[in-house]
C-alpha cells in the first residue's frame, strides 16, 4: 500500500479540529433553543465523522490520481467522487430514517468541511504575514 | 381520488430528487479537471508538490459543496418531504 502524503493528515486534521468546533456550537444552539438531547449528539457524531471522513478519502483520490496520466487522472477522481456520494448518501438516509438520530443535526454537520475551507485563507494570510 | 393526490405528492417527489442530482454532474467534471490540471502543473514542477496537493484539496472540497447540498435535498425529498405533504394533505381535508 502507498503512504499516504503528509499533507491529506495535516489538512485532514484542520478540517477535523473544524468539524470539532462547529460541532460544539451546534450542540450548544441546540441548548440554548431547549431543543437538546441525546439525538442531536448522535446525529452529530455520525455525520460528523463521516464528513471528515469522505475529506480524508478524497485526499486519498487526489493522491492516487496525481501520479497517473491525465484522462486516467480524470476518471480516477469521478469514480471517487461517486463511491463516496454514495457512502454520504446511506449515511444520510440512515440518520434520516432511524429515530434515534437528529434530522437537522444530521444533515448541517454535512457541510462543516466547507466552513473549514472558507477560513483556510484567514490562517493563510496570517501564516504569510508571520513568515 | 385521494390516492391520486398522494401519487401525485410521492412522484413530483421522486422527480425532484431525480431534478437534484442532476447538479452532483457539476462537481464531477470540474473536480476531475482540476486533478488533471494538477497533474500537468506537478509534472512542470515536481517540488510543489505539497502546494499543490494541498490547495487542489481545498478546491476539489469547494467543488464538491454544490454536490452535497443537492445530495441532501434529493434525500430529503425522498424520505421526509412525502410524509410532510401527505400530513398537511390529510390536515386539509379533515382526517
Amino acid at each position: 500500500m502507498k503512504k499516504i502524503d503528509g499533507v491529506i493528515w495535516r489538512e485532514s486534521r484542520y478540517v477535523a479540529l473544524w468539524v470539532l468546533i462547529l460541532s460544539i456550537l451546534m450542540q450548544a444552539v441546540f441548548l440554548v433553543l431547549s431543543r437538546w438531547d441525546y439525538t442531536v449528539l448522535l446525529g452529530n457524531l455520525l455525520t460528523a465523522f463521516f464528513a471528515v471522513l469522505n475529506f480524508f478519502l478524497m485526499g486519498l483520490g487526489v493522491q492516487a490520481s496525481l501520479g497517473k496520466e491525465e484522462k486516467e487522472a480524470k476518471s480516477l477522481m469521478k469514480l471517487s467522487m461517486t463511491y463516496r456520494y454514495l457512502l454520504l448518501a446511506v449515511v444520510v438516509a440512515l440518520g434520516i430514517l432511524l429515530p434515534c438520530f437528529h434530522t437537522v443535526a444530521v444533515v448541517v454537520p454535512v457541510f462543516f468541511p466547507r466552513v473549514a475551507v472558507l477560513f483556510r485563507p484567514l490562517f493563510d494570510k496570517k501564516r504569510g504575514v508571520n513568515e | 381520488m385521494l390516492e391520486l393526490a398522494i401519487g401525485i405528492i410521492l412522484g413530483c417527489c421522486a422527480l425532484g430528487a431525480g431534478v437534484a442530482m442532476i447538479a452532483g454532474i457539476g462537481p464531477g467534471i470540474g473536480e476531475g479537471n482540476a486533478v488533471a490540471k494538477a497533474c500537468e502543473a506537478i509534472g512542470r514542477q515536481p517540488e510543489s508538490k505539497g502546494n499543490v496537493t494541498s490547495t487542489m484539496l481545498f478546491g476539489c472540497a469547494i467543488a464538491e459543496t454544490t454536490g452535497l447540498y443537492a445530495l441532501v435535498i434529493a434525500i430529503l425529498l425522498i424520505f421526509v418531504a412525502p410524509n410532510m405533504l401527505i400530513n398537511v394533505l390529510m390536515r386539509a381535508l379533515g382526517r
